[in-house]
């Protein structure tokens, strides 16, 4: 099949080859030791694997921190952008290369501080493509500032007495946002739930933003510790129509029933709560998307059709 | 006052502190982020009694500064590279706004390809905004600029924000003694900020920057920015008159080092100019007469000072650490201006060096003075250069065919296959 054909139609049709886990990066990360992002690259590489996405179809785009490092560890196509920035650059990857899966790794500084424009505003557009928003509560790679959602008190080195206002919250804020249609959170410490989330964001049709919280133990150390070591700190949302992972129950006993359907109790379940709330809140495939409505074809109908015939003429008897 | 081992990011926030600043909003960027930390130490300590805000990006940062200034309090920020860039509408802006405060740049090579080591685009890139520039190669040269800066800026005659630079890595974290000055003789130099015409009062309220203006007066206003900015060459030489006789350390606009006699002389800006130095020890040591001139301004552009210093010597050297894409170096471009038609003037050579940090070899100034003396004796300007040896190629070379067998192993476009 041409190049062409096989953009086309999407990835993977009639293609011989299969990826192993290695076959999708074997680059051995600079991450500290202990940090989340080990995490949350080996669940994206599992994630690959199942789904066998081919590596020259795929493109990761990050900003700029520590878990803006992503690309370089993928054999994929990678774009490392500028801070801030890596919602626009995957905007303009996803229009002009529809055929593309389009995955975006950002920091919390990243996504809520530097770019919060972007944010909102790809949130809104609803282009398909699955964002994962490491949140480790700190700028990581500046070394320990204050980010926006870090918590109230927690000291870091721009606010030695501790951070002065109450952090922000990534999922109530998406969730307010018009024509939202993908939001879920999950944890680098709970790496069945996380790979199952990852799932459902990249299967989701639409702009999927999945916040992952994330283990810093150079610089946010205790705000991680005791909630990654005790399983009834977490509350998971279940329902058919979100993530359920068989046998997690047993060690994540408290549950609640969410229908991600439902928009007005995703945000109310948004809000601080005493325990962290894993799952997806929201999920709508119906809301309108921009690159459906706006797309730019890579080739004119009549050149595709043209294509087609040639391809098909191969096989006339 | 006291002799304290300090980086030149540290050297920046003991200026800060010592002009007594009021207001500090902040955001981090390697490698400037040192001097936001320290500031904000000391006034978590109640060391410094000023307010220090972390915004959501340099973009805010900047137009905080301005505004701020506006009111008529005394600010100061710093940046570094992509920071300085993401703020370049603001700093524009608030130099129209005629608001002076000082912003420490610690410079650092710009996106793309990524690095975190310096060079002077970034700062260039401000170079045309209204912003006055001047250029630190010392640690100590931080901490005495930063003060000059804010005499110069308030000026009743200037009323210009202004950057002061200092390289990134190589002066931002290396310490170096410094005199740390006595507050009560930095306040004597440098007495609270007279807002004049700005500034907030409940009594008379005026509207600031409001006004949209057609062709006319919007060049009257700009051409009045430049005409501040000129004002500000004399009144540099008055402040720093006034900072020699307090604190014994004199600043010209432009330095000159062993140049009396100096037949040959390498043109350059900022920390790596004391590499220059060292080269010139050495020549000097070799009987060769060879000196540095080094701008420590640049906005205003210290033409007359450049002209005095140059005219005379038989070669010039101009090593720029920029490179202004499809034109070369830009202290090379403004010299050629400024000694344009100048009888005596030399001839300039034109390097292009130490960009991303790439360091700069004693063997190359060498090879330089060569190059200059070779363009004296002809008469003729050599074709400008990039420093960068051989193996450096050599390296570059084998670096891209790795890349290639790489691409051509995964079957991927751009291998020419
Ligand atoms: C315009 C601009 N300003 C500032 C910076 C400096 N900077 C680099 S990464 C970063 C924050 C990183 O925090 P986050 O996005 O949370 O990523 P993490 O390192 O924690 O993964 C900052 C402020 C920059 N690169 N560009
Ligand atoms: S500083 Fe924190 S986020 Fe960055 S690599 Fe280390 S542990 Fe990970
Ligand atoms: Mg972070």
């Amino acid at each position: 099949m041409s190049d062409q054909l096989r953009s086309f139609f999407g990835c993977g049709l009639d293609d011989e080859r299969t990826f192993d886990l290695d076959d999708y990066g074997d680059v051995v990360p600079r991450w500290c030791s202990g940090c989340g992002d080990h995490g949350v690259l080996n669940s994206v590489k599992r994630l690959m694997r199942d789904e066998q996405l081919l590596p020259e179809r795929t493109v990761f785009v990050s900003g700029i921190g520590c878990s803006s490092r992503f690309p370089h560890y993928l054999n994929t196509y990678g774009f490392h952008g500028i801070h801030g920035r890596a919602l626009p650059v995957a905007t303009g990857i996803k229009l002009s290369r529809p055929d593309l899966h389009v995955f975006v790794v950002m920091g919390d500084g990243d996504c809520c501080s530097i770019g919060a424009g972007h944010w909102l505003h790809a949130t809104r557009y609803n282009i398909d493509m699955t964002v994962l928003m490491l949140d480790n509560a700190i700028y990581g790679l500046t070394k320990n500032q204050t980010s926006p959602t870090t918590p109230m008190g927690y000291a870091t080195n721009t606010q030695p007495k501790g951070s002065f206002l109450p952090a922000l919250n990534p999922i109530t804020t998406t969730l307010g946002v018009t024509n939202v249609s993908f939001v879920a959170q999950t944890a680098d410490w709970v790496p069945a739930h996380l790979l199952a989330t990852i799932r459902a964001a990249y299967r989701h049709s639409g702009f999927s933003f999945v916040r992952i919280l994330q283990r810093c133990p150079k610089f946010t150390a205790p705000l991680f510790a005791e909630q990654a070591r005790t399983p009834d700190l977490h509350e998971m949302l279940i329902h058919p129509n979100g993530v359920t992972v068989p046998g997690l129950d047993k060690i994540y006993k408290r549950s609640l029933e969410h229908d991600p359907a439902d928009i007005d109790r995703a945000r109310a379940l948004s809000e601080e709560s005493e325990r962290v709330r894993l799952g997806v809140f929201y999920r709508n495939e119906s809301q309108p998307r921009y690159d459906d409505i706006r797309h730019l074809p890579t080739h004119t109908a009549a050149q595709n059709i043209e294509r087609l015939n040639v391809e098909l003429d191969r096989y006339a008897v | 006052m006291s002799r304290m081992l300090v980086t030149g990011n540290a050297a920046a926030a003991w200026g800060a502190r010592l002009a007594r600043a009021d207001y500090v909003p902040a955001f981090p960027i390697t490698p400037q982020t040192e001097i936001i930390e320290t500031l904000g130490g000391w006034i978590e300590a109640g060391e410094l009694d000023a307010r220090m805000v972390t915004l959501d990006s340099e973009h805010s940062m900047l137009t905080a500064a301005g505004a701020a200034a506006a009111t008529g309090v005394r600010v100061f920020t710093a940046t570094s590279s992509q920071g300085l860039l993401y703020a370049m509408e603001m700093i524009y802006t608030v130099a129209g706004w005629r608001a002076p405060f000082v912003l420490a740049n610690v410079s650092r090579a710009l996106a793309a390809p990524i690095t975190l080591e310096p060079d002077h685009n970034d700062v260039l890139a401000a170079r045309d905004s209204g912003f006055l520039q001047l250029h630190a190669a010392t640690c100590q040269e931080v901490l005495d600029l930063t003060l000059l800066a804010y005499r110069l800026s308030e000026d009743e005659g200037v009323r210009l924000p202004i950057i002061v630079n200092l390289d990134g890595f190589y002066l931002s974290f290396t310490r170096e003694p410094v005199q740390i000055p006595e507050p009560s003789a930095v306040d004597a130099f440098l007495p609270a900020f007279d807002p004049g015409g700005l500034g907030f009062s409940a009594s008379r309220p005026v509207s600031q920057a409001v006004a949209v203006l057609g062709g006319g007066p919007y060049s009257y206003f700009r051409y009045e920015m430049h005409e501040a900015a000129r004002n500000a060459l004399a009144v540099f030489d008055q402040v720093a008159a006034d900072f020699g006789d307090r604190f014994g350390r004199h600043y010209s606009p432009v330095e000159s080092y062993r140049c009396d006699d100096a037949e040959i002389a390498f043109v350059m800006m900022g920390s790596f100019a004391t590499k220059a130095k060292d080269a010139v020890d050495q020549l000097r040591d070799a009987g060769q007469a060879v000196g540095l001139v080094r701008p420590r301004m640049l906005r205003p552009f210290p033409d007359q000072a450049l002209r005095d210093a140059l005219v005379g010597r038989r070669g010039v050297a101009v090593i720029d650490q920029n490179l202004s894409m499809g034109l070369g170096g830009v202290l090379h471009t403004e010299l050629s201006a400024a000694l344009c038609g100048v009888p005596n003037a030399p001839v300039l050579a034109s390097f292009v060096g130490g960009l991303g940090g790439r360091d700069i070899g004693a063997s190359e100034f060498f090879a330089m003075v060569d190059v200059a003396r070779e363009a004296a004796r002809s008469g003729m300007p050599p074709v400008p250069r990039l420093l960068y040896t051989r193996s450096e190629l050599r390296e570059m070379r084998k670096l891209q065919g790795i890349a290639a067998a790489e691409r051509a192993a995964a079957g991927q476009p751009g291998d020419g296959a």
